[in-house]
């Protein structure tokens, strides 16, 4: 039994022994209380490139070798003396052998039946895997640190570009509404993101209507928001503005600039621009300017309008005087028209180119067989216009014989039919006009000073269109207007070149010629603008070949016979052409050169 | 010989271990191992004539997986607190252990380099923070175990002032 016992004794120091050497552990006994050790068991393999190669049972002083064991003794003191409980554990520690390689230790101190005991051991497999997952949790740590300073870097810099981009935002937004732009920002399908203050005010907006579509917005006519809309799909700095009327409690006209959004390709920007003012002004202004069918605002022009008008009150017979083409007829239409007789018929003749017989009948009717071809009775102009006007175009070329006529007319109020004795009752106001200068006429005996006492009662001077330079742009615009209205072509402007020779071109042949050369123009304009070259020949020659001075005619007979001559010499002696120089007709310049005695041989 | 023990304390990766490196080798890897436990390195510097060994205690980083063990610091002659400059936390991990350290032995010498000088145009502690110290009367380097600067004047000030000390 004893012999079973010593044997198994044995047996279980050998597996200790063998369990500590495969446990990589040197255990050691301490001897006297002091730093020396004696070795135990079997050393493990590590043990001497460290401590040396002792063998047990020598002893060993290991805090020589190793400064941490040193230290970790003073401690382990407290263990081996008995004062603290259990085991003492130094902690990992590194040692560098003789060969550089590096082992990871760990001892123990510890009391076994009353032996002082130290346990050296290496640290393996489990130490390597503690120290991998510290490694791996550090350096998630560190890159956790990382990523969240990056963040907060990139915060603060975003806050601080946030911040500025707002303050920067908030300066423009003030300069924007100190300027007093009235903008709208929409977004790609047309919703508004941002109103300044001005453009709420302008458009009647009380509240934020920021995220409606500006369509819902803005109270104006199908056609305008068509137009908005289709420039907001094709946007383009350089076009014009779009004009548009509000309608609302408080109407109003706007200019709609569409501009592209600098940054984004699909908002745009809305720009407004109130010209309410400046409509209101220039319809005062074509109100002020147009009288009936006339146009001009220029200081003759109003005095003519206002002569009209006193003129119109009283239903005396009056002699328009002016150049050809300085619209005469027109004013003897406006005198009807703004006189008791408007509601009765106007009607207007041209007296010059006419035989005594067929003027006397035109103007007085005739019997039938009066005169050869008159197949049957026919009531005259006059009684044509009884309760109205009769408008006398070219009086001066009127015939002696039926001057006569019109005399008793003007004075008897009443006609005798050609072929009748009895004569005929007329209620009609004479109105008449001349280029003539009927003064002249008289005294050369050609036109009766009763009769040009009778006509002339009142009397209103047609200013030829070279003393009243001012109207020509109007005149043009209008005259563009009518012509736009009625060929539909799109021509709306004129060039600043065009306008200059417009105003400097002597316009002999007056409004007519205007007239004829704005569409003359207009005809052969490709675009929207009539451009210098689109202009008649004459007045692109104008400037180059004919001073202005050339044409500043004076009214007498002689002056008229020079202003013949001179035009028939631009024209090279082209009596057509002369005659488009003088808007006037062929046949008139033919009537008047033969008038002044001027022969031109064909 | 005389034998002066000098703990090397600072939060994890602020580069204790490459300092020493640094020191003692002139190496330098920058690649970050992380300290479990303790090194003991040895080096042998000449001050004012006389040897001295250092004992370069290399501490584990202290942060919250590991906290430094009271009985590594005991028979410490000075220390060094090692900040990384790229990190504002660090300083504070130092200021804490400065505590602990003076707690637990009294006003021993000691010195602060603000570690990763190589970089400094990312770093985050500031001059004011520093300049209270240096008030305070705390010895401050700034140096980077990567190009060396700074370390050998770090270590041989320290030295210098536990001989003096010792005198």
């Amino acid at each position: 039994m004893r012999t079973h016992h010593t044997r198994q004794a044995s047996q279980s120091e050998t597996l200790c022994t063998e369990l500590f050497v495969a446990l990589e552990t040197a255990v050691l006994e301490r001897v006297d209380q002091t730093d020396t050790f004696s070795l135990q068991g079997t050393l493990p393999a590590w043990w001497p490139s460290i401590f040396g190669t002792t063998t047990p049972p020598s002893t060993v002083r290991p805090g020589e070798r190793s400064p941490f064991l040193k230290q970790f003794f003073t401690e382990a003191e407290q263990s081996w003396a008995g004062h603290a409980a259990g085991l003492m554990r130094s902690g990992p520690w590194t040692e560098r052998d003789r060969h550089g390689t590096t082992l990871h230790l760990e001892a123990t101190a510890l009391v076994v039946d009353s032996r002082q005991l130290l346990l050296v051991a290496r640290l393996g497999a489990d130490f390597e895997q503690a120290r991998t997952t510290l490694q791996q949790a550090r350096e998630q740590a560190l890159r956790h640190a990382q990523a969240t300073k990056l963040q907060t870097r990139t915060e603060s810099r975003l806050t601080s570009q946030l911040s500025q981009s707002e303050e920067l935002r908030d300066d423009l937004l003030g300069v924007l509404q100190g300027l007093g732009l009235a903008t709208i920002l929409t977004d790609s399908q047309g919703r508004i993101t941002f109103i300044s203050d001005e453009a709420a005010g302008l458009l009647n907006l009380s509240t934020d209507r920021t995220g409606q579509r500006w369509d819902q917005v803005l109270s104006c006519s199908k056609t305008d928001r068509d137009a908005i809309w289709t420039r907001l799909r094709n946007p383009a700095e350089q076009h014009d503005p779009l004009t548009l009327h509000l309608e609302t409690d408080n109407p109003r006209w706007l200019d709609v600039t569409v501009s592209p959004h600098p940054r984004h390709n699909e908002k745009r920007i809305l720009l407004f621009h109130d010209t309410t003012e400046i409509h209101d002004l220039r319809r005062l202004l074509d109100e002020k300017a147009r009288f009936h069918d006339l146009v001009g605002s220029s200081p003759s022009m109003m005095q003519v309008y206002q002569l009209v008008r006193d003129i119109a009150r009283v239903d005396a017979t009056v002699l328009i005087e002016g150049e050809t083409g300085t619209g005469k007829e027109l004013i003897a239409r406006a005198i009807h028209c703004s006189s008791a007789r408007k509601q009765g018929p106007f009607i207007a003749a041209n007296c010059a180119g006419f035989t005594d017989s067929l003027l006397g009948s035109q103007l007085f009717g005739h019997k039938r067989g009066a005169f050869t071809g008159a197949v049957g009775d026919q009531a005259g102009l006059f009684e044509s216009a009884d309760g109205g006007t009769v408008f006398l175009d070219e009086i001066g070329d009127i015939p002696l014989n039926v001057q006569t006529s019109l005399l008793r007319v003007l004075q008897e109020k009443e006609i005798t039919r050609l072929g009748e004795a009895k004569p005929r009752k007329v209620n009609v106001r004479v109105l008449a006009a001349t280029h003539h200068n009927l003064s002249e006429d008289v005294a050369r005996g050609t036109f009766r000073t009763d009769l040009l006492y009778r006509i002339r009662v009142a009397r209103i001077q047609l200013p030829p269109l070279r003393d009243r330079r001012d109207d020509i742009p109007l005149l043009a615009s209008a005259f563009l207007g009518h012509v736009r209205a009625t060929m539909g072509k799109g021509v709306d402007q004129i060039s600043p070149d065009a306008l200059r020779l417009l105003l400097s071109y002597a316009w002999p042949g007056n409004v007519r010629e205007l007239k004829n050369a704005i569409e003359f123009a207009a005809i052969g304009c490709k675009g929207q603008r009539i451009t210098a070259t689109d202009l008649p020949p004459e007045v692109t020659r104008s400037q180059s070949h004919t001073p202005l001075s050339t044409w500043m005619l004076p009214t007498t007979n002689h002056d008229e016979r020079a202003q013949l001559l001179r035009a028939l010499n631009q024209a090279s002696g082209n009596r057509s052409e002369a005659a488009k120089l003088l808007g006037m007709s062929r046949a008139t310049l033919y009537r008047r050169l033969a008038n002044y005695g001027i022969d031109i041989p064909r | 010989m005389m034998h002066k023990k000098i703990c090397m304390l600072g939060g994890f990766a602020v580069g204790k271990t490459s300092l020493v490196r640094r020191f003692v080798t002139n190496l330098f890897s920058e690649q970050y191992h992380t300290t479990i436990g303790v090194t003991v390195e040895k080096k042998v510097l000449s001050v004012a004539g006389e040897d001295v060994t250092l004992m370069l205690w290399d501490l584990y980083g202290d942060d919250e997986f590991q906290r430094i063990r009271e009985s590594y610091l005991r028979g410490s002659s000075g220390y060094i607190l090692v900040v990384d400059g790229t990190r504002k936390e660090t300083l504070a991990t130092a200021l804490g252990l400065q505590q602990t350290v003076e707690g637990l032995l009294g006003p021993i010498p000691f010195a602060l380099i603000v570690n990763k000088s190589d970089v400094r145009d990312v770093w985050e502690i500031d001059d004011a923070a520093l300049s209270e110290l240096r008030q305070q009367g705390w010895t401050i380097f700034f140096g980077s175990a990567k190009t060396g600067e700074g370390v050998e004047s770090l270590f041989s000030t320290l030295a210098d002032r536990l001989l003096k000390q010792a005198t």
